[in-house]
């Protein structure tokens, strides 16, 4: 019902300690690279590669590390299937016999390179998820310029997530047990009691938490402790590194770039 | 559904980064102007933002066997209107690429556009089109979350179809249609079905907040619910 929030992790791993900017750096180039990669060859490269950085080095829990991908996995495969066999215009390289359907070259070549860019994509995003809190993620976007409106809303909203899944998940329990979800009308209505309450108490909350914050002199912004460290203290040795590495990868788009399967 | 990361080519990633932008813009210009004159309304569109997260976490009982969760974005544009709501789901969708895998970075733009702008701008124009006329306030929430819903299905088609189009872009988007009338459109009932038990609830409960954030107003100039009776 409720996933298992990647919070967790991102707060213990063997990662945690790494400068913010790098790991937010490393993730996001090596995501651009992967999208703009027109072969399967270095985005599923990067995708081996992160799922080694995460399980190995991070040392995130490879069982935990599995269920996430699944799911991604799964439909990146459908996706594959779907656009094997019906978005392709050229040769025909395997009958189904079947509704007169057939795998193209075409269909395939294009369905890999989503299938590889949607990993690649996928496993730099976890990344980013499970080595980083979000906490830290503020300071990046500080340091981006999102406007100080947005990032205050979005610090309170981080906070009262937790908040109310924690009470939305203790409602959910009450009312299975009370046979809530027992029939699709009966699940109808439990589940909008659960939203409507929920709303009505996040109302409250939030009309509590503005007397909270008045009370502690809230004069409209809300001013935070700045985190250590930036992009100085990255270290020279990490960011030639860093370089080095994507450089790589782009000479292998660039030289990978026609690689066909068909 | 989100597109997630790495589906989209770049070009169109960035076309759709540069759309929403102007309109994400101008919710944060609104947000900033009602802040500045309420600052009570900060932590209220705070825990509002929380809601449409937990909301979306939900897993909906749905007809044809499978599980989806409601986007709330429906019930959030009738409450706050289209603007603010485009910004509160910017900030949910980066949540739900960074805590719970869905979605993505590079594909943010294109799913703030159909979550964020089309299907809270198409559920917010229904809801006061409805309420001009003086018809039934449930069963105008009930299209609000309905159309919402379905106009986002339609923009991540447009949007697959646009990145796509094999072999020309009427035939991909026929395809890509023709996958979500089948499973979207069961889902967007029950999201309405369940917005409109939501709203009923918050109706009969808490009629104030409501009052408040001006949902009621104009269904009460045509007389279509008694006022909420003062509390002793």
């Amino acid at each position: 019902m409720f996933s298992n929030t990647l919070d967790n992790y991102a707060h213990n791993n063997n990662l945690n300690g790494m400068n913010t900017y790098f790991k937010v750096l490393f993730g996001i180039v090596t995501m651009l690279v992967s999208l703009i990669s027109t072969s399967p060859v270095v985005p599923l490269i990067i995708a081996l590669f992160m799922s080694i950085l995460i399980v190995f080095i991070a040392k995130v829990s490879w069982k935990f590390y599995l269920k996430f991908f699944l799911f991604p996995f799964s439909f990146g495969l459908i996706t594959f299937i779907f656009m094997a066999i019906f978005f392709g215009v050229g040769a025909h390289i395997l009958e189904l016999g079947i509704f007169n359907l057939a795998v193209t070259a075409d269909g395939f070549n294009l369905g890999l390179l989503v299938f590889a860019r949607m990993m690649g994509g996928f496993t730099c995003l976890a990344f980013l998820a499970l080595t980083t809190p979000m906490t830290e993620l503020f300071s990046v976007l500080r340091l981006i310029k999102i406007p100080q409106i947005v990032l205050e809303i979005a610090m309170l909203m981080y906070r009262y997530i937790f908040v109310f899944l924690d009470e939305a998940i203790n409602m959910y329990h009450t009312q299975e047990t009370r046979l809530g979800y027992s029939s699709l009308k009966k699940s109808f209505k439990s589940m909008g009691m659960l939203g409507s309450n929920l709303f009505i108490r996040t109302w409250m909350k939030g009309e509590q938490a503005f007397i909270a914050m008045e009370s502690r002199c809230y004069d409209g912004s809300i001013k935070t402790m700045k985190k250590q460290g930036s992009i100085k203290t990255m270290g020279t040795r990490n960011l030639v590194l860093l370089v080095l590495f994507e450089v790589v990868l782009i000479m292998g788009v660039y030289f990978t770039g026609s690689f066909r399967i068909f | 559904m989100h597109i997630y990361e790495g589906f989209l080519p770049w070009q169109w990633c960035v076309l759709w980064y540069v759309l929403a932008i102007p309109v994400v813009v101008y919710g944060i210009i609104k947000i900033k102007k009602v802040t500045d004159e309420h600052p009570e309304s900060k932590p209220i569109l705070a825990v509002a933002g929380a809601f449409m997260f937990v909301l979306s976490s939900l897993k909906l009982p749905s007809v044809t066997g499978s599980c989806s969760h409601p986007t709330g974005n429906g019930l959030g544009a009738v409450l706050f209107g289209p603007a603010v709501v485009s910004v509160l789901c910017v900030i949910v969708l980066l949540f739900q690429a960074l805590l719970l895998g869905h979605g993505g970075l590079t594909t943010l733009g294109a799913n703030t556009f159909s979550m964020g702008i089309i299907g809270p701008l198409a559920a917010w124009l229904i809801y006061k089109g409805w309420q001009k006329g003086g018809w039934s306030i449930l069963v105008g929430i009930f299209f609000a979350a309905f159309f919402a819903d379905l106009l986002t299905y339609v923009t991540t088609a447009v949007q697959l179809s646009l990145a796509f189009p094999i072999p020309t872009f009427e035939e991909a988007m026929v395809k890509f249609m023709g996958i979500y009338a089948v499973t979207q459109l069961p889902l967007a009932a029950a999201e309405g079905i369940l917005t409109v038990v939501i709203f009923d609830y918050i109706m009969k409960l808490r009629p104030d907040v409501l009052d408040k954030l001006g949902v009621l107003e104009l269904a009460k100039k045509v007389g279509k619910i008694e006022e909420p009776k003062e509390a002793v």
